[in-house]
């Protein structure tokens, strides 16, 4: 199976007289059998660059490729896709429709009703099969959506905030789904607001902002980037923090400090400045969470 | 190895080598999906059940004004012997000439027992002669206003009976008399049919074509916003061409269409053959098959233009901005061509779409030289491949424009996504 890359990336809309740059030279990999998340604000280019991967928007510069050469219509012919807005046909059954994309795909009827069903039985919706989409919930219908994706053993996942308006156990079992897909070898990319959840399932991630890369690698490095917080405890008050040399007191209470440290020296001043006046119950460098990372990186 | 397995079981299913072939059939499988979708719409079959049965009601009716026979008591009182024989003969014309009329001959006493049989409708008109009393003349009576047609039978009947009379009176014969008196009619324009019959034919093919073209466009354009506005088609955009797409959706509703016309062409010729007009069945046959012909070419571009105009909305309410030029349009069409005569008529015959009502009604009492229909058709058929041209740039142009309505202009200057084309 193959990466899906996306070099120099470069969408200008243009209307009337302006011309806006939506997305600017954006460069990343969502490698084969990982989940790579795609974060950023509203406005920040997400669906934007996932609509030039998929073809559906022209693509001012730049290119995208897949497995080292240039992404053809063939391959996206079987790459799934969940685009931004929701919506099949309101008044078709489910079963029919979704077959009905899949026939599009080139997959034969019989195997198509056959995965969809499988898929349907899989999410809880066997016996909603024959309804009419408009008649089913909100979260199912995401979930309708999401099997229209990934019917067809695809080669390469796109999905544009495919968790959103989800319940924890549904999202559980969406992400059971798509990591039988990456086991397969194929590449997720998927966009979400819910930096917890990005946190938790994917080996890479995008943070995208003003239309431009801000930050691209695993969890861990991007943690490891930020500035590292430690946690000081004391027995007495800890407000002496805010006077000690190359400290920054971020927060404190009582006999509890959040400081961060910009040396070594900074920190053996402060642990003997605290060992001065007592004992030390804690000591302890905390990880940023990515929620920080991304408020460090996008403000 | 495994996931190879998958694929080998789903191609030998599919019966094709790589799933990449499926895409040189796509239209098919859209137009198939167009079709299901609108044949089983209710509103839709609802429609066209309504419309059958209007035809059908109209039809009948007209038959039955056609074909109905009146009947008619007459009383005469016995006595008057010359208002008798009048009625008798009168009833014997109506019996043997297929007058749509008939009459029996009611005897009563007297004046006044004729009188009671009028007042009580056990008689319908009295008869009577003042021969009886010595005198001239006729009176028929009726309670109110004898029926015309009965009015005009004994009245022929009566001068008939009278002329006779009078001609033995002079020594010769009715025959005589009447000798070469016979008027016979003929039409010089060589057209069996009458110009009330092509006014209406006219007015019910602009019908046809108006509800063909604007049920069936406004459904393409319903079809197209709706995949617009949900996204669908970035779905299916990734999947098939755009070109497929829309072919697949002219094609379906063009079907649709055409078969709404047959159906109702055929209720409408079925039923004429038990009418008045089996005689010129002939005629409206040749004319419905050529109406059939221009109007399957014709919707093809209408259907496309729908489908632009359906691409240009960004939600299901901008239709009616975004359908209305189109709809003025077949509305002129509409109102033109079924009150079009003389020279506009021979003009409008070769400007689509108009020429797909003119050309058939020319068709239809005459006007037209059997070359005449084929040049229109190839100047329909030339309009109808440009329009799809145009339409398709279009329509690929406007399709992925998110956010508000999309003017003609734009789509056709859109930059088209890097895939999407053919």
């Amino acid at each position: 199976m193959s990466d899906l890359e996306v070099r120099d990336l470069t969408r200008v809309f243009s209307t009337g007289g302006t011309s806006r740059r939506a997305v600017d030279g954006v460069s990343f990999t969502a490698s084969s059998g990982l989940l790579t998340g795609f974060v950023g604000g509203n406005g920040a280019g997400k669906t934007t660059t996932m609509r030039m991967i998929m073809g559906v928007l022209a693509i001012t510069n730049g290119e995208v490729r897949f497995g080292g050469v240039p992404v053809t219509r063939h391959d996206r012919r079987e790459f799934g896709y969940m685009p931004e807005e929701r919506g099949l046909y309101p008044k078709q059954p489910v079963l029919e429709q979704l077959v009905y994309l899949a026939r599009l795909r080139g997959i034969a009827a019989p195997v198509a009703r056959r995965e969809v069903l499988e898929h349907l039985d899989r999410l809880g919706l066997a016996d909603r099969s024959k309804d009419h989409v408009e008649k089913l919930s909100l979260g199912n219908q995401q979930r309708v959506q999401i099997v229209a994706a990934i019917m067809g053993q695809p080669k390469a996942l796109v999905l544009d905030e495919p968790f959103s308006g989800l319940d924890p156990a549904a999202v559980d079992t969406m992400v059971d789904l798509l990591r039988e897909h990456t086991r397969r070898g194929v590449p997720v990319l998927f966009s979400s607001h819910q930096l917890d959840l990005v946190e938790r399932l994917c080996e890479r991630l995008v943070i995208l902002g003003g239309g431009k890369v801000l930050a691209n690698g695993t969890p861990d490095d991007l943690r490891s980037q930020g500035v590292t917080r430690h946690r000081l405890v004391l027995s007495g008050d800890a407000g002496f923090v805010r006077g000690v040399p190359g400290v920054l007191a971020v927060d404190v209470d009582g006999p509890s400090a959040l400081v961060e440290v910009h040396d070594d020296a900074a920190a053996g001043r402060l642990l003997s400045a605290a060992l001065e006046r007592g004992a030390v119950k804690e000591f302890s460098p905390v990880r940023p969470t990515l929620a920080q990372i991304y408020r460090e990186v996008t403000a | 190895m495994s996931r190879n397995g998958n694929r080998m079981s789903r191609n030998e299913a599919a019966g094709a080598g790589r799933r990449g072939d499926g895409a040189s059939n796509a239209w098919m499988i859209v137009a198939t999906r167009e079709i299901v979708v609108r044949a089983l719409n209710k509103g839709f079959l609802i429609g066209l059940a309504v419309t059958v049965a209007m035809i059908g009601g109209l039809i009948g009716f007209t038959a039955y004004l056609d074909g109905r026979t009146q009947s008619f008591d007459v009383a005469v009182v016995a006595s008057d012997e010359s208002a008798s024989t009048a009625l008798e003969s009168a009833a014997a014309e109506a019996a043997s000439d297929d007058q749509k009329i008939e009459l029996s001959v009611v005897r009563v006493d007297s004046a006044a027992a004729a009188e009671t049989a009028l007042d009580e409708e056990t008689a319908d008109a009295w008869l009577s002669s003042a021969a009886a009393a010595g005198a001239d003349g006729w009176t028929l009576s009726g309670w109110r206003e004898p029926d015309g047609e009965l009015t005009q039978l004994i009245e022929t009947t009566v001068r008939d009976q009278v002329l006779a009379g009078h001609a033995v009176d002079a020594g010769t014969t009715m025959d005589a008399l009447t000798a070469g008196s016979e008027v016979e009619t003929e039409r010089l324009d060589g057209n069996p049919v009458d110009p009330q019959i092509v006014f209406v034919a006219g007015f019910v093919l602009a019908f046809l074509f108006f509800m063909g073209t604007v049920g069936s466009g406004a459904m393409i354009a319903g079809s197209v916003i709706e995949e617009k506005q949900s996204r669908l088609v970035e779905i299916i955009a990734t999947a098939v061409p755009l070109r497929q797409l829309l072919a697949g959706k002219i094609i379906g509703s063009s079907v649709i269409a055409l078969g709404q016309n047959l159906l109702l062409a055929a209720v409408g010729l079925v039923g004429a053959s038990f009418t008045d007009l089996s005689a010129i069945l002939p005629a409206m046959t040749t004319t419905m098959l050529w109406f059939v012909v221009f109007f399957t070419v014709g919707f093809v571009a209408v259907a496309a233009l729908y489908a632009v105009a359906g691409s240009l909305a960004s939600r299901t309410e901008d239709l009616q901005y975004t359908t209305s030029p189109l709809m003025m349009l077949l509305m002129g069409v509409y109102v033109v061509t079924f009150s079009a005569d003389g020279m506009l008529e021979r003009v409008l015959s070769y400007i689509p779409p108009a020429s797909i009502v003119s050309m058939p009604v020319r068709v239809l009492n005459g006007d037209a030289l059997w070359w005449e229909p084929l040049v229109s058709l190839l100047v329909l058929v030339v309009t109808t491949l440009g329009a799809l041209l145009l339409a398709e740039r279009a329509y690929r142009g406007a399709l992925m424009q998110t956010g508000g309505r999309v003017t003609w202009k734009t789509a056709l200057a859109a930059e088209r996504g890097t895939t999407l084309g053919a």
